[in-house]
């Protein structure tokens, strides 16, 4: 048995498969790959698979991880070829590796979002405020965890945060926290700031481009 | 691929990934290279939809023609609809995105009568008129096939065309003669007339229905050539008749997500209240070779580690214990389940039952349908309660704690007696399981019933029965609950305003399709599911037409009333259905196909052979 760490792409259609759907997606995938996955051994045996870091719906993902354990050993870069031949649109394998860090490690994630508004003007005028907002320090929203409803300040979750207007549409490159013990959704942090500013942008992409340690080193 | 302007709802809607398309083995054609586009319309969501493997033939024979291009559509959701209406984007086929008008042939699926609001809303949805009248040019043709058409009246107004039986290859023949129609520039009328010739083929609009003064059918006739009556479509063999070697595969959960693969089409049991054992007459195997060949190539192509070998008795396949002496090695080497719905415990090997649960062990189900042996005689259920207790008492020694049992309510002579029954029969399960000296230490049994209401259905030899009114049964499932006395045994049953609605138009006539109308611009959609079925909305309807309800689902039919699917010809003759009746009401059993023919008629289809019988009647 041997764990391997796969990297993948989600885009385009794809972004549309909740977290459970990937799930099934990707062991049909590596079914169909012929990998030799190990199963768990037990009374209902199920293929070993976990993503370290699920992406919510709706979003892209440049490169998310995903641990397997195989029985029998198969190269990196055979693994990488079959599963990509299996794979359905808008998904893609672009790296398989051993794995490096344990998944505890992960603390934040690197985020490029993009926001089109109807007008320049409306543009310019979130992008201002947002920056402002964000450097003020304080913005109240409320988040739903397994014990309830609490308010919480995001920005006390943001790590970085660049805003610039471009035309109609707003580009925002920013680190947020990530991981099991503080995290925040990207979607909830933009939705707060449109709420502030009652703006309403015709269309929003959230692209999660890495994953990142708490030292904000590259997770691997 | 979705049309652009819906991406931006898409984060708004539940479970976007209906909408989509985009999955894997989703065939994506060049549409300026073929001649006749083609979709597959499934009238609920996506998630029953995606498990239909009617859909899947269909979806993969069309596709493997070069002139076709097959596209699936789905009923949206209220709340993507509400999306759609907002903001003037038509219905739509997943695979292309196109709206529903560019397409030459919609093909419906009817496989439930409570579907039929929802044909009328995706056409709408379309911008497409609802009427077959009000669809003046030549494409899209609106087609309907499945269980339901085997009466197509009440839908008559609406559809252009019915397929009576098989699919497979009155398909194949419609494409090929629009194709021909659509080159040389044919009417509408042209195509339907030439269209009524090819065996198999209904259209309704050919037809005139007279009534008698107390509303029922007074006589069918024929017009413009068209025949006196529409045998179904048989397909004779099932090795050669097309069956797809892949499936699309959903990202989203649905209902069955597995490799599903045909073994037999038709019954021997003949149980009387089961429509479909009397449609697919006669029998047709496939054989065990056929079988695991295409078992393996979906499997391979999807992988799902999942197997269903389905039919309408599985236990009764001759090649049974063949097949899956031959599946075992490679399903539990590649760590696949096989799941044998509707499989008899009693006749078939332990040793292999339990090699079959090694990989994942399922559920256990009976089918007893009804509470004494004499009502069990009545609806031709030949099982006795001795076989249900033995193959309890098996399953508990193997160390199942859990039993579903399925019955019956609302059965033609059923008493108060035959209700106790039900209650008496899941005791005596509950009363095995302590019988039995292994049982697991501190576990205890449950047994659940689930009780459905009788909804007499055409071609069976029910169809001439009253129906119990939705009070009646309301009355008979709290009896049944007030006969139940330990907490071992729990009871599940189902809201009877639905089976009352499914018996109207199970035996409806031309006259409902203004009740159908009405309900939908009322809103009615979705009635099979519970949240979305409006009674006061259908009762309104139909008291705005004119139309008592019960006129078809209370009303006892005599024998020589012409029944309004009376033209419709499934093999089964009527005869054979009127003495299947009259035994029903003496308490007479018939024997299964196996042990005897019953003369049911429907080998004629097959040019005289049923692989029961394996005889030609000359």
């Amino acid at each position: 048995m041997k764990s391997v760490r796969l990297w993948f792409k989600k885009s385009g259609l794809a972004i549309y498969i909740s977290h459970l759907d990937m799930n099934r997606c990707m062991t049909r995938a590596v079914r169909r790959a012929g990998i030799p996955l190990w199963y768990t051994e037990g009374f209902n045996p199920h293929p070993y698979m976990t993503f370290l870091m699920p992406l919510p719906l709706g979003q892209t993902g440049l490169r998310e991880p995903l641990d397997i354990r195989i029985e029998d050993d198969m190269s990196f870069d055979e693994i990488k070829s079959r599963l990509n031949s299996a794979m359905p649109e808008g998904i893609e394998i672009v790296d398989v590796c051993e794995p490096v860090k344990k998944p505890n490690e992960i603390a934040a994630a690197e985020y490029e979002i993009e926001t089109v508004f109807l007008s320049e003007g409306e543009a310019e005028g979130f992008a201002a405020g947002a920056s402002s907002v964000i450097e003020g320090g304080v913005l109240n929203a409320e988040k739903r965890s397994k014990r309830g409803i609490k308010t919480v300040n995001l920005c006390e979750m943001v790590r970085s945060f660049e805003c610039e207007a471009d035309g109609c549409s707003v580009r925002i490159r920013t680190i947020l926290a990530a991981g099991n013990t503080v995290n925040l959704n990207a979607e909830l942090l933009m939705n707060s700031l449109f709420a502030e500013f009652a703006a309403e942008p015709e269309k929003t992409s959230v692209n999660r481009t890495k994953l990142l340690c708490n030292d904000l080193s590259v997770f691997e | 691929m979705y049309p652009r302007q819906i991406e931006k709802f898409l984060p708004k809607v539940q479970k976007p990934g209906r909408y989509t398309g985009g999955e894997l083995n989703s065939v994506v054609k060049d549409k300026s290279k073929v001649d006749i586009r083609y979709a597959f319309c499934f009238p609920d969501t996506y998630e029953i939809g995606m498990s239909h493997l009617g859909m899947k033939i269909l979806y993969g024979l069309v596709n493997a023609r070069e002139d076709a291009w097959c596209e699936r559509v789905f009923a949206p959701w209220v709340d993507m609809e509400q999306v759609m209406r907002e903001n003037g984007i038509p219905l739509y086929a997943l695979e292309s995105g196109d709206a529903l008008t560019e397409f030459d042939i919609l093909g419906f699926t009817m496989q439930y009568e409570l579907s039929y609001t929802n044909v009328l809303n995706m056409l709408d949805l379309a911008g497409i008129p609802v009427r077959s009248r009000d669809r003046k040019e030549l494409t899209p043709i609106v087609v309907a096939g499945g269980t339901c058409v085997c009466n197509g009246e009440p839908m008559a107004e609406f559809f252009d065309i019915t397929l009576p039986g098989d699919g497979e290859e009155v398909t194949n023949e419609l494409i090929d003669l629009l194709k021909e129609y659509k080159a040389k520039g044919a009417s509408k009328q042209e195509f339907l007339e030439a269209a009524a010739q090819i065996k198999g083929v209904y259209v309704p609009s050919l037809y005139e229905v007279e009534y008698n003064d107390d509303c029922t059918v007074k006589s069918v006739t024929p017009t413009c050539g068209a025949p006196e009556k529409i045998e179904k479509r048989n397909v004779a063999d099932l090795d050669s008749m097309y069956s797809p070697e892949t499936f699309v595969v959903p990202f989203l959960e649905v209902v069955h997500d597995r490799t599903t693969v045909e073994i037999f089409r038709g019954c021997i049991r003949g149980c009387r209240f089961c429509q479909a054992g009397f449609l697919n007459r006669p029998i047709r195997e496939k054989s065990p070779e056929t079988v695991e060949k295409q078992c393996r190539a979906i499997c391979d192509s999807t992988g799902y580690d999942e197997i269903s070998l389905c039919s309408l008795s599985t236990s009764d396949y001759k090649g049974l214990e063949k097949l899956i002496r031959n599946m075992l090695p490679w399903t539990v080497e590649e760590k696949i389940n096989i799941a044998l719905p509707s499989l008899r415990a009693d006749n078939f090997p332990k040793e292999l039952m339990e090699q079959l649960n090694a990989v994942r062990r399922s559920g256990l189900t009976f089918a007893p349908e009804a509470g004494t042996q004499r009502l069990r005689d009545v609806i031709n259920k030949n099982i006795t309660e001795n076989e249900v207790l033995s193959t309890a008492r098996q399953a508990f020694s193997g160390g199942w704690t859990a039993v579903k049992l399925y019955f019956m309510i609302g059965l033609p002579t059923e008493t108060e007696e035959d209700i106790q029954g039900i209650a008496d029969l899941a005791q005596a399960v509950v009363d095995e399981y302590y019988k039995n000296e292994n049982k697991p230490k501190g576990k205890s049994v449950a047994v659940n019933i689930s009780v459905a209401s009788l909804v007499p259905k055409p071609f069976t030899p029910f169809q001439w029965e009253p129906q119990d009114k939705p009070e009646v049964l309301i009355d008979k499932q709290n009896y049944l609950i007030s006969c139940v006395k330990t907490r071992k045994v729990s009871v599940s049953r189902h809201v009877p305003w639905t089976s009352f609605l499914e018996g109207v138009f199970s035996r409806g006539d031309r006259r409902l399709a203004d009740v159908i109308e009405t309900a939908w611009r009322k809103g009615c959609r979705f009635d099979g599911w519970e949240e979305h079925l409006d009674r006061e909305k259908w009762m309104q309807s139909f008291e705005e037409c004119g139309i008592d309800p019960f006129f078809y689902t209370a009303r006892k039919r005599e024998y020589d009333e012409v029944l309004p699917w009376d033209h419709m010809d499934y093999g089964v003759t009527k005869s054979f259905l009127v003495r299947e009746n009259q035994k029903a009401h003496k308490g007479e059993t018939t024997a299964c196909c196996r042990e005897k023919c019953a003369g049911c008629g429907a080998s004629k289809l097959n040019g005289g052979v049923c692989d029961e019988i394996r005889q030609t009647v000359v």
